[in-house]
């Protein structure tokens, strides 16, 4: 489980503070939601999560350890992280994998390493592509070359920035439906940010509205009201019933002329 | 099963020809060295070369091929292999393809320390002669070297310490170096604008590279600088790799960022102050180089990073042949003859389609 308690981050003593206070827990194998519009901090809290920020003031525990306290190469068998922007060097599909593993490794990858990237390349069907030069991939190959380098990490948790920020709508819904498996056949809890709201209430289990560097409120999907997203993101919304589903539609009700 | 032994499969065949490849370069540089020491003015013929290496013969013949040849030939290898891995992992840990050995302003500090060695002590430790033996010779050969070395490390220290102060990203570092670089050459300036027309003329050849300054001792100090590094890139060439995924990317796989790049550049700019203050300025090696072998052979540091060493010392012993053949009895500066190569390469580089080129 993710417990991170009283958590604040500032750049330096002088400015204000990015993160002020954030309190929130997800329980393992789980998928959590961060929405916000843009600066509200949820890039900020993962990145004092991957110890990438440092801050001292709060805390953050992962399965009982702390997080804020440990060295860059325990907490990667902890946390993997897939960031917004997508980079990699020219190299193969199975050699970028397989850098998921120098914190297992050290220095020269041993036969393990190597069953481990094959068998991650199996399960999200890139084993053809295991020989391709990253460079050559279409957008969602890319993502999902990432997504593998972060599970050959072994970790327990996940981090998601903005996943489908670069993807078409069908790349998008197939990225989210493999992260979503994955978490549930491996047991990784997954914390993601997201700006489409129906995409995030269909993929989360939990819901984080952070406005301004703190967290609005959290819980599950009884938190998409209008008001809430009025609140957290200054935007009008409807939201529509259909077939038991919560459908949020952009722009408020319109004025009949 | 078959799949995950597939993909493996695939991978030794990737990693099979990226080896073939480096030991294809392995046996060129090798002829390149041979060709080299049977190469030369005094008309030595190939049998006489090879009783001179057996120490029989003429001894003018062992005079000019274990003092002149192998030293030259040595210092070719050592600090083609130095300057160029240098630039590939400066390019590296910059994340600038322009990134050169020189980024921290190395050669600069270099040329500064050797000009106030020439232009104020006349070459060597408090002589103040003014006679043109005392230019080229100087009280102490390796005064000039030494200064221009110290003053090398003192660019690089305080480039690192205004790094600490604000951080070791790419862009703080290219231009604390840009900095430092140019105080370097306006104190170069003003000493040159001091100087006497002998002064200044020895100043300025010292700046040639010239791989005819090497001597053993010089060798073997710039072969422990270059090992030192190459043995650190090479273990650390899984960390390069992840570098090239971004400082984020990398810090959350375990890496020690602002460490690996601390050291790697202390590393690389160590061997380029070692072989500057020996040398002279040989530039472009570490930028044609490494720029040749990921065209070639791709980014994979496991593999390009011996690959970058061979090629650099491939360059370095060619150009110099080609120096010493295009002087007619004395050899032009090799410096220049490796920035002749380099232009058309940038050229080249620019214009050329950019691919996915990871050698797969």
């Amino acid at each position: 489980m993710l417990r991170v308690d009283g958590l604040c981050y500032q750049y330096s003593p002088r400015t204000t503070p990015v993160l002020s206070d954030i309190s929130l827990k997800l329980p393992e194998g789980k998928i959590g939601i961060l929405l916000g519009r843009n600066g509200a901090g949820k890039s900020t809290l993962f990145k004092c999560l991957l110890g990438i920020n440092k801050t001292h003031r709060g805390t953050a525990c992962l399965d009982g350890r702390d997080l804020l306290h440990m060295n860059a190469a325990q907490r990667s068998r902890l946390i993997a992280y897939v960031p917004q922007e997508i980079q990699f060097g020219d190299m193969s599909v199975f050699d970028s994998v397989l850098m998921g593993r120098i914190s297992h490794f050290g220095f020269h990858a041993g036969k393990r390493d190597y069953e481990v990237v094959s068998r991650i390349l199996e399960e999200m069907h890139l084993s053809e592509l295991s020989g391709r030069s990253v460079r050559t991939l279409s957008g969602g190959e890319r993502q999902k070359t990432a997504i593998a380098r972060a599970l050959a990490q072994e970790p327990r948790m996940l981090i998601f920035d903005e996943p489908t920020g670069s993807l078409d709508i069908t790349g998008g819904q197939l990225i989210l439906e493999e992260a979503a498996k994955l978490s549930r056949q491996k047991g990784i809890s997954i914390l993601c940010s997201l700006h489409d709201l129906n995409q995030a209430m269909a993929f989360g289990d939990f819901f984080y509205f952070l406005k301004d560097g703190t967290i609005r409120c959290q819980g599950g999907r009884e938190l998409f009201r209008q008001d809430v997203i009025r609140d957290v993101f200054d935007a009008k919304v409807r939201i529509i019933e259909y077939h038991n589903e919560k459908i949020i539609l952009q722009g408020g009700r319109r004025n009949k002329e | 099963m078959k799949l995950e032994s597939e993909s493996i499969a695939v991978q030794k065949r990737i990693r099979h020809k990226k080896i073939t490849m480096i030991f294809i370069l392995a046996v060129l540089t090798a002829a390149a060295a041979v060709l080299c020491l049977f190469t030369g003015s005094s008309g030595m013929s190939v049998r006489d070369g090879m009783d001179a290496l057996a120490h029989r013969g003429s001894p003018v013949n062992i005079r000019i091929l274990w003092n002149i040849r192998v030293p030259r030939i040595m210092a070719a290898l050592t600090a083609g292999a130095g300057l160029s891995v240098s630039g590939l992992i400066m390019q590296a840990v910059l994340n600038n393809p322009m990134a050169s050995p020189a980024t921290l302003g190395v050669s600069n500090a270099a040329v500064f320390g050797a000009n106030l060695s020439i232009i104020a002590f006349a070459g060597g430790f408090l002589s103040t002669g003014h006679n043109v033996s005392n230019y080229t010779a100087g009280v102490d050969p390796y005064a000039s070297s030494l200064i221009a070395f110290l003053f090398s490390i003192l660019s690089v220290l305080i480039v690192v310490e205004l790094c600490r102060v604000r951080s070791f990203s790419p862009n703080v570092v290219v231009l604390a170096g840009i900095a430092m670089g140019s105080v370097w050459n306006a104190g170069t300036t003003i000493l040159q604008f001091y100087a006497t027309d002998v002064g200044l003329s020895a100043a300025v050849i010292w700046t040639f590279g010239d791989l005819g300054r090497a001597t053993y001792r010089t060798d073997w100090i710039m072969l422990a600088a270059a090992a030192l590094g190459i043995v650190y890139f090479q273990r650390m060439s899984w960390r390069y790799n992840a570098l090239q995924s971004g400082d984020a990317a990398a810090m959350s796989m375990g890496i020690n960022v602002e460490l690996l790049r601390g050291i790697s550049m202390l590393l690389a700019s160590l061997i380029t102050a070692v072989c500057v203050s020996f040398l002279g300025i040989i530039g472009f090696i570490g930028i044609i180089c490494p720029h040749s072998v990921k065209k070639l052979m791709g980014q994979d540091f496991r593999f390009s990073t011996p690959a970058s060493a061979l090629a650099g010392s491939l360059l370095l012993l060619l150009a110099d042949t080609l120096s010493r053949s295009m002087g007619g009895g004395s050899a032009l500066p090799v410096g220049a003859i490796t920035t002749l190569l380099g232009a058309p390469f940038f050229i080249i580089i620019i214009f050329s389609e950019r691919k996915g080129s990871c050698g797969c």
